[in-house]
């Protein structure tokens, strides 16, 4: 049987064809659809608007303006090339009367010098006697004001808390709700009877996360027995959560306060206990 | 109000000078390297380059019925080069590099400036470039000097082609009679070089740039100090705004060498607006990321580009704040 083209699948694709609009003020819109690098169909929604600026010049410079293009640029097209002519970003330029330009900007700059001259260099990190973007931990954790303070974070932490009272959770990250039961309840508890220790569950990792990544993360809150993460067993790639294991329980209480709701890899991390199944 | 630069990026290295037509359409550059750059000043569309130095390029000029180019360069020559379709008519050979170029005011003669090195003493020369008739440019300069005193950085025409104003390494400004060479009258007005010096309109007055951290307004005839403006960084170039708005632009920054050791914001790279009759800053626009090297200010006043250490030039369009500023006293 021919393909016929009033199928409706077509019609979809139909919509491919860029479309050309003019409103009542001459603002013209253009949908396009085209596939990017990702294979995947994106609309692009482009609106313009021409408005013709009639200049008077001077006739030698009306005629400058038609000599060919000579040199690098002979045989380009008329217009400006995007190789050579770039507009670059606004830029403020404050008329002043009164002379505040210049103290505004040197005061500023000399207040801060002042502001700073007595002060140590403290890490926002791990509050260590070197500049936050040295800080040893940075890669591992790069927030503003991590809990290398453990009050600080606990702080935090509350109030993040009772917020989720107004967005959807997803049941499984609901306070109080039992985890992932079944399947998986067979390993769970076969884990927690290995070891005792204070294990952390940590959910929502990105895929290329691995067991040494994970152990960074959580190694300077305290000495780690064990680090698992779970992996998908064809692709070898992590299936999205992982269990550490802490020598103190202090330490894993502090690690869990610390890490949970971070973001990491562009993805915000669970940390909860991690519980027998049984 | 916010000014949105238009950025030309045809160097390669560090820009050297800048300058407009007279009508201001069209806007030529000159940097380290070898090339000069023509550019429609108003979209910043680059017409053309001129090609055949093989040195850098120090300085530029156009004649008033934009027609011809000079350009001088640190390849010991001076080019003649037909604006319109970047051929080389004539290329003058000397013994050192070429600091300053300027046509005289009728087009009928082109101010050349040496540099003394190697042995070979400073000199001024004068060439007549019979306006449009370029097959007879003569080989030979109508003028050679070889002036006395400290190494001369910039020159200019007077009014009337009456004077040669020079200014020198010691920061001193010499009348020069164009016919003798003769030095009628010297002021040192600077503590350090010249970097800059730029007639106005009438060329009854100019403005000089200095290392020492300042530019001056003088009197041509007189030489003398009419207007100073002391800034917190040396100066490498400044130009007088011509029309709308009695303002002088000037812009500078720190040595290129020493840039690499402090950030952008210490290093000062900014136009800075400065009113020209009351010696007040009055604006500031940023943007370089090098030492500004050189500024040309539209003939309309309507637009001002500067070109950097950075190997940028930034052409500015101002807006109608602008021009409706007035300076409260």
């Amino acid at each position: 049987m021919p393909v016929s083209a009033t199928n409706w699948a077509d019609e979809v694709d139909g919509e491919d064809q860029p479309q050309t609009f003019t409103d009542a003020n001459g603002i013209t819109t253009t949908i396009e659809y085209r596939t990017n690098e990702d294979g995947k169909k994106v609309k692009v929604t482009r609106r313009t608007q021409k408005k013709l600026i009639h200049d008077v010049v001077n006739k030698a410079v009306a005629a400058r303006k038609k000599w060919p293009k000579f040199g690098k640029e002979k045989g380009n097209r008329p217009g400006p090339d995007p190789a050579t002519t770039n507009v670059g970003d606004n830029i403020k330029l404050k008329l002043s009367s009164t002379g505040d330009i210049v103290q505004d900007v040197d005061e500023k700059h000399e207040a801060m010098k002042a502001q700073l001259q007595n002060k140590k260099i403290l890490c926002r990190i791990c509050k260590g006697d070197h500049f936050t973007t040295k800080c040893p931990y940075k890669d591992s954790l790069g927030m503003e004001d991590a809990a290398a303070s453990p009050a600080a974070a606990a702080e935090e932490a509350a109030p993040e808390e009772q917020q989720t009272g107004s967005k959807y959770i997803a049941p499984h990250m609901r306070a109080g709700a039992s985890g992932p039961k079944g399947g998986a309840g067979d390993r769970d508890s076969m884990r927690e009877k290995r070891d005792e220790q204070p294990t952390l569950r940590v959910t929502n990792l990105s895929e290329d996360v691995t067991e040494a990544d994970v152990s960074e993360l959580f190694k300077r809150f305290g000495h780690i027995s064990r680090v698992f993460l779970a992996r998908d067993r064809e692709t070898n790639q992590c299936k999205g959560f992982a269990f550490v294991s802490f020598t103190m329980r202090e330490d894993a209480q502090r690690a869990l306060e610390a890490i949970d709701g971070r973001g990491y890899d562009n993805l915000i991390l669970r940390v909860e206990w991690a519980r027998s199944s049984a | 109000m916010q000014l949105r630069p238009i950025l030309l990026q045809g160097h390669e290295r560090s820009l050297t000078q800048i300058k407009y037509n007279r009508e201001g359409d069209l806007l030529f550059s000159v940097s380290k390297d070898h090339v000069v750059n023509a550019w429609y000043s108003h979209n910043g569309e680059r017409l053309g380059t001129y090609e055949g130095h093989i040195g850098a390029v120090w300085t530029v000029d156009v004649n008033s019925s934009t027609t011809l180019l000079v350009s001088g360069s640190a390849d010991n020559t001076a080019k003649l080069w037909d604006v319109s379709n970047g051929k080389c008519l004539k290329s003058w050979e000397f013994n050192t590099a070429v600091r300053c170029v300027q046509f005289s005011e009728d087009d009928k003669m082109v101010l050349l400036v040496t540099e003394p090195r190697m042995g070979f003493p400073g000199t001024l020369q004068i060439f007549n470039v019979e306006n449009g008739v370029t097959e007879t440019v003569s080989s030979d300069p109508i003028y050679n000097f070889n002036p006395e005193g400290p190494k001369i950085t910039v020159a200019a025409w007077g009014a009337l082609n009456r004077y040669i104003v020079a200014g020198r390494e010691n920061g001193s400004v010499a009348l020069i009679e164009p016919e003798t060479g003769k030095c009628i009258s010297t002021n040192k007005v600077h503590e350090l070089t010249l970097t800059d010096l730029q007639m106005s309109s009438d060329r009854t007055y100019f403005i000089t740039a200095s290392k020492d951290k300042s530019a001056k307004i003088l009197e041509t005839e007189s030489l003398e100090v009419l207007k100073t403006y002391t800034t917190d960084t040396p100066l490498n170039s400044a130009a007088i705004m011509p029309k709308v708005q009695e303002f002088v632009v000037v812009g500078g920054g720190q040595e290129a060498m020493d840039v690499t050791t402090t950030s952008s914001r210490q290093g000062k790279f900014e136009c800075r607006f400065w009113h020209k009759v009351l010696e007040e800053e009055v604006g500031r626009v940023r943007g370089h990321f090098g030492p500004i090297n050189t500024i040309a200010i539209h003939p309309d006043g309507r637009s001002f580009a500067s070109g950097g250490e950075d190997g940028y030039v930034r052409v500015h369009h101002f807006d109608d704040d602008f021009f409706s500023f007035k300076f409260q006293i």
